[in-house]
């Protein structure tokens, strides 16, 4: 075991320096941008130059602080701990035993392409909950991260109760992996037009807006819009299709960038992600690692046939907020059952789900009336013409109750349960027994009364928990499932076979 | 129909939920009377003191009475070998299954009212969630906590 200190790339300076500066851009822009606006009374004053002066002065301790980052930090293998030696102003060390890294994952961005160096993030077992708890190593060459993982496996392989059962790993000769799933461009396109990052879009585009609400001259923009206004009705909506098209253009490219070339590929027991296309990251999920696997279609979506595949996998970091990890970010619906039956052998992906009562049908949309009728109410009321069209709400509700009664059921036998619910996408979740941390059946007094139960299983999900429920099921179907979850019991489930 | 859970909380507990009862009964009091100011020199509608006052009224029934006595009475729960299964709930019925497997870990803990009556509450943790057994006699906390550990640690997957 050496002993020898590595550094990492000198580049990595630069990429902390950047780092610093992504984070500081959005304030950095709204400062400039309210003095500019407030205080333009004294211009051409030499005090005017002192924001500037200051301005200077950050970023130049920016850039520093990337080099001393850089100069102090250390990484090394001993004693089958991966150590690091770092700090700022403060030294720290950490060090992590082999055996704790659950994965590393590798991103390579436009800084490191032409040197071909790699980001290593390594991640730790479950437990941190704070960021803190993995290590993240800048920038440092290719064959400085073969090492590490040789390192690491040679570590694991040393210990004595993980005894070569299939273990016989040769990192070294790399067979030729086969990729299960590629993102041909036509998926890649329809993937990008159709997703939410509109709307994500929009809502950073209010919440910028809001940054300013304090600047911006409503008063002067209100007369300016009264004129806009007179100026017909035709130049408003071209205006607004405008900025729609805009913002779908800006998410379609956005998405195109992030899922460039996506590819999955399992080797040794962990799916292996890499996507990107400015900045190529390689995602490692240890299959042991996976808690559930889920497919959402959207209305949209389904509708074209198209589903996402969405995996819930246990520990990692707070810092990685994507714990729900997008496996198949886009697939054909009927592509989906032999790739999933591939990486998950054990899972059975071809079953008959039973269906919710049709008695409890009025569970999904009742609810809903409590705060539909004071509202509809109100608004009729206030609004009178107009505000009666807010009773279309009620059919709208009652129909979103039944798509959902009538979308929801579940399956299980021995090993698994597969839950089928929608709140407006249609979600499909399956399960292994061994990975549902608790089950619950809880019963509204008026769910008493209709003899039907509901039931939440909850698995283990990131670094906290993802509940899913069954909504709405027969009283003894619910108690059934108690029973099914229940160690002791040791039912056997024959109600159904699986269909073919 | 499943058998429910067999132990009940302790009788001391329904007395400290009502004690809770009648903090939460105060801060609403507290409001009340903050309206009843503000009516005082604003507006002096005679009603808005009556109804007040009947707000409050309810408000202490409801906390102090009737929601202690049916959470109490609601509230089960049975560790066996193989599991725990908890079964409260005011308005729904949740009763929850968790296997010794899954758990991780067992804390007892005693908030001052808790101690003055002698009670524990008892909090079993498993990878992502969280269940408390409110009001347990203390010594029988401790034990259930040395218990629940033991089994936990005996208990095999046999998935």
């Amino acid at each position: 075991m050496s002993k020898e200190k590595y550094k990492l790339h000198p580049i990595s300076a630069v990429i902390n320096f950047v780092k610093v500066l992504k984070e500081m851009i959005i304030p950095f822009i709204v400062v400039i941008a309210v003095n500019g606006f407030g205080g333009s009374e004294d211009s051409g004053h030499w005090s005017s130059y002192i924001t500037y002066g200051i301005y200077a002065i950050i970023l130049i301790f920016m850039l520093v602080s990337g080099i001393i980052k850089w100069k102090r930090f250390r990484y090394w293998f001993e004693e089958e701990e991966l150590r690091i030696e770092y700090g700022l102003f403060v030294k720290k060390k950490r060090y992590i035993p082999f055996e704790r890294i659950q994965s590393l994952n590798y991103t390579e961005g436009i800084f490191h392409r032409p040197f071909g160096l790699v980001k290593i993030k390594v991640e730790t077992a479950g437990g941190g909950a704070t960021k803190e708890a993995d290590a993240e190593l800048t920038a440092i060459t290719k064959v400085a991260a073969d090492q590490i993982k040789l390192e690491m496996l040679q570590a694991k392989n040393k210990l004595p109760e993980e005894l070569n059962d299939s273990m016989e790993v040769q990192p070294l000769v790399k067979e030729e992996r086969r990729a299960i799933f590629k993102m041909s461009p036509k998926d890649l396109f329809v993937l990008a037009s159709t997703s939410g990052g509109v709307g994500v879009f929009f809502s950073g585009l209010a919440v910028f807006a809001s940054q300013f609400s304090n600047v911006i001259p409503y008063g002067a923009i209100y007369e300016e819009i009264v004129v806009f206004i007179r100026f017909g009705a035709l130049i408003v909506a071209l205006a607004v299709f405008v900025v729609l098209l805009i913002a779908w253009i800006v998410s379609v490219v956005l998405t195109f960038i992030n899922y460039y070339e996506f590819m999955i590929t399992v080797e040794d027991e962990e799916i292996i992600i890499t996507r990107g296309l400015l900045e190529k990251k390689k995602i490692t999920i240890p299959l042991s690692r996976i808690q559930g696997v889920r497919v959402v279609e959207n209305p949209l979506r389904q509708l074209m046939g198209y589903a996402t595949v969405i995996v819930d996998s246990a520990g990692g970091s707070l810092a990685e907020k994507d714990e729900k990890i997008r496996l198949l970010p886009l697939i054909k619906k009927s592509k989906i059952t032999p790739i999933l039956q591939e990486i998950f052998p054990e899972l059975l992906f071809n079953h008959q789900l039973t269906r919710i009562p049709n008695r409890s049908r009025k569970f999904f949309y009742r609810l809903d009336y409590i705060w539909m009728i004071p509202v509809a109410g109100a608004v009729s009321y206030f609004f009178y013409p107009f505000g009666l069209f807010s009773l279309l709400l009620f059919p709208l509700s009652y129909g979103l109750g039944v798509w959902q009664q009538k979308t929801a059921g579940y399956y299980l036998n021995e090993r698994q349960l597969v839950i089928q619910y929608r709140l407006f996408s249609k979600v499909m979740v399956w399960m292994e027994k061994r990975r549902i941390q608790s089950m619950t059946e809880s019963t509204t007094l008026f769910q008493k009364k209709a003899n039907v139960s509901s039931i939440i299983t909850t698995i283990k999900s990131g670094v906290t928990g993802a509940s899913t429920t069954i909504p709405h099921i027969e009283k003894t179907d619910a108690e059934m499932l108690l029973n099914w979850y229940e160690p002791y019991h040791k039912t056997t489930i024959e109600k159904e076979q699986p269909v073919d | 129909m499943r058998a429910e859970p067999i132990n009940k909380l302790s009788k001391k507990g329904l007395r400290v939920w009502r004690i809770y009862g009648v903090f939460q009964t105060l801060i609403a009091l507290l409001l009340s009377i903050g309206v009843g100011v503000i009516n005082f020199f604003t507006g002096e509608y005679i009603w808005l003191y009556i109804v007040d006052l009947v707000i409050v009224l309810i408000i202490a029934y409801l906390l102090i009475y009737l929601f202690p006595k049916v959470r109490w009475a609601r509230w089960r729960y049975e560790v066996r070998e193989q599991e725990i299964e908890l079964q409260h709930g005011l308005f729904v019925v949740k009763r929850t299954l968790v296997p010794m497997v899954r758990v991780q870990h067992v804390d007892t803990e005693q908030g001052p009212i808790l101690r003055k009556y002698d009670l524990a509450s008892i909090t079993i943790s498993t990878a992502a969630t969280n269940h408390t057994i409110p009001a347990l006699i203390t010594a029988e906390a401790d034990e259930l906590r040395g218990r629940i550990s033991v089994l936990a640690r005996v208990a095999e997957d046999d998935v």
